[in-house]
């Protein structure tokens, strides 16, 4: 081989090293697993009273929709509970997920109760139910609105500009109706199942993480993410 | 990680749908029952308080005087983009999502059948109020004009109308004029009320179909001005008038108005014939916003025992709505003389008027 054909040879070896150096590299995401249980006793509630609207009565009669504001898995696990970072957040706030989080009219009631979304991400809120439903959103840090849904399949879509947890929902004709809304810059939040758990897909350092839920508040814990497998987390209210 | 409650929609698409299973009445009885009745009531009248969550009284749209004074433009407006559009409870939801303005103006046609009185004149006969010609609608209103002289010896005078509805066609109104007047060039200015006068309007005729309305009315001017300080003349006065509206294509509008001066004491003043006849157009910026009013207004008057020698002016004004509410307007102009300027100054005119039946003044910004 002479020395021409060794430089031919030799460039391309250069040029996918030097391409696979500039490439960035990949973040490492650690999935951060818990639990929020609810150590309380739950009251079952009451079954709403729905007679003012034969719509809402008539789905009332199959749903037994009733006024409790906690609602637990078979292992004590809470439901609704929005987990998110709270300090630290990584620099990369993880992209817009093409998915559109969805607050939907179902019963009468809103389904579901919490919904948990990204600034700018478009929120889909759709009107199932056969009877006239008003979406009032009472936010403070955003813009709020109320917007009427007379028919059943009537579908809007709001986005949110800034970080706001807790934003109420509330319909103004079937008081029963009321739900929140939390909106984060950045893609470090879940919302637990019925049984109470969560996952986060966060890059390894320290954290503030909170656990939110809009009638039982807050609980905070300091957490380091090392890569590897990480303990499960655990909330308690 | 897990997103709760997700759509794959996917595209972003910011505009309200309706799904393939949506009905969507065509006629504006099934719209408002869909739409309206759950807060306003089937019958108009409002939902019992007990049946919905909030506490805010509702309107009730079969009292004729309520449901009668606004046009379907400002109800669209407000049904459209919900209340506060108009500076109203935002318990009022916006529709404009869901519903076309189609779809609204066949709910206002519904609307409409809830008050029973054909008597009452509808809102959108109410015409813009220019600087002089008196319209034809009976109205509840506040305004407070200032009249200047730009030349010559100088006066300004501020005159306060009150007006106020009475049954669903009449309408009675005070004005008091406080003039300030400079006695002479360096000699000082004098200040004090002009001749108040009490007034009376009934609208004889009005129908929406053709847009027209047609009043009569009259005034009775009491010598209460200071005469030397040339803010008053000297004697009572009859002043009956005729006023004519007319609604034209597009926003646009012409008002007419004849009227006569017949002093007591002839003495002191002479009979007069007047006519004053205004045109204009009416421009909203977006969709429901601030209104712009450009109008141009003509006015002749003449001594009755001489009617050659007529007086002309031309006044163009531009009236503007102020507030949200659109109930607090502002109209400036000028008046100018093209006939005889030799002794009458040209004037700037300007108006604050109050529609105080929809709120206080400083409601609704």
């Amino acid at each position: 081989m002479n020395y021409r054909a060794a430089i031919l040879l030799a460039i391309p070896t250069l040029g996918i090293s030097l391409a696979a150096f500039l490439r960035p590299m990949a973040v490492v995401r650690v999935p951060v697993t818990g639990t929020v249980f609810y150590r309380g006793d739950v009251a079952s509630g009451d079954i709403i009273n729905m007679s003012v609207d034969p719509f809402c009565a008539s789905q009332q009669a199959t749903a037994q929709a009733t006024n409790r504001s906690v609602y637990t898995g078979a292992n004590g696990g809470l439901q609704d509970v929005v987990v998110f970072v709270k300090t630290g957040i990584p620099p990369d706030p993880g992209s817009l997920s093409g998915e559109m989080p969805l607050l939907d009219q179902q019963g009468c009631m809103y389904r579901p109760r919490i919904v948990a979304m990204r600034t700018d991400q478009p929120l889909v809120i759709r009107n199932s139910d056969a009877t006239l439903h008003n979406v009032h959103v009472y936010a403070e840090v955003n813009r709020g609105f109320n917007i009427g849904q007379p028919f059943q399949g009537v579908e809007s879509q709001r986005r949110f500009s800034d970080q706001e947890i807790g934003i109420d929902v509330r319909c103004d004709i079937h008081g029963w109706m009321n739900g929140a809304i939390a909106v984060f810059s950045h893609s470090y939040f879940d919302v637990t199942t019925p049984d109470g758990q969560f996952s986060l897909d966060l890059p390894p350092g320290d954290y503030d993480i909170e656990a939110w839920h809009p009638q039982l508040g807050s609980s905070t814990q300091t957490v380091t993410v090392r890569a590897g497998e990480m303990t499960p987390l655990v909330f308690e209210f | 990680m897990r997103k709760p409650a997700t759509t794959l929609l996917g595209i972003l698409i910011l505009t309200a749908t309706l799904s393939a299973s949506a009905q969507v009445p065509e006629d504006g009885a099934g719209l408002y029952t869909l739409a309206c009745a759950s807060c306003h009531g089937e019958d108009g009248a409002g939902t019992d308080p007990g049946t919905v969550a909030f506490v805010t009284p509702v309107p009730d749209f079969t009292d004729c005087s309520f449901a009668s004074r606004e046009p379907d433009a400002d109800w669209i407006a407000v049904a459209h983009d919900g209340g506060p559009v108009r500076a109203f409870d935002e318990t009022m939801p916006a529709f404009g999502e869901a519903l076309t303005v189609d779809h609204l103006q066949l709910v206002m046609d519904h609307i409409r059948t809830f008050c029973k009185n054909v008597s009452w004149p509808r809102g959108e006969l109410n015409l813009p109020r220019a600087l002089f010609t008196e319209k034809a609608y009976p109205e509840d209103e506040a305004v407070t004009t200032v009249s200047v002289d730009v030349e010559g010896s100088r006066a300004i005078t501020n005159t306060l109308l009150y007006e106020r509805r009475f049954g669903p066609r009449s309408q009675f109104e005070v004005e008091v004029p406080i003039g300030l007047t400079e006695t002479g060039p360096g000699s000082g200015w004098r200040a004090g009320f002009g001749d108040i006068a009490l007034g009376i309007k009934h609208a004889l005729f009005h129908s929406f179909a053709s847009g027209s309305i047609l009043s009569l009315g009259g005034e009775i001017k009491l010598p209460t001005g200071s005469e030397s300080a040339g803010l008053g003349g000297g004697t009572v006065v009859l002043e009956p008038y005729i006023s004519f509206g007319q609604i034209l294509p597009s926003d646009a509008f012409v008002q007419l108005q004849a009227l006569a001066e017949f002093p007591t004491e002839t003495d002191n003043a002479a009979s007069e014939g007047k006519w004053r006849a205004v045109v204009g157009k009416t421009w909203t910026q977006g969709s429901f916003g601030r209104t712009w009013t450009p109008m141009l207004e003509v006015m002749g008057e003449t001594e009755l025992e001489n009617l050659d020698a007529v007086l002309w002016d031309l006044v163009p004004q531009v009236q503007v709505t102020l507030n949200t509410r659109q109930h607090v307007m502002l109209n400036a102009g000028m008046r100018i003389p093209v006939a005889d300027t030799t002794l009458r100054s040209s004037q700037i005119v300007v108006y604050i008027l109050w529609d105080w039946f929809d709120g206080g003044l400083f409601d609704g910004w």
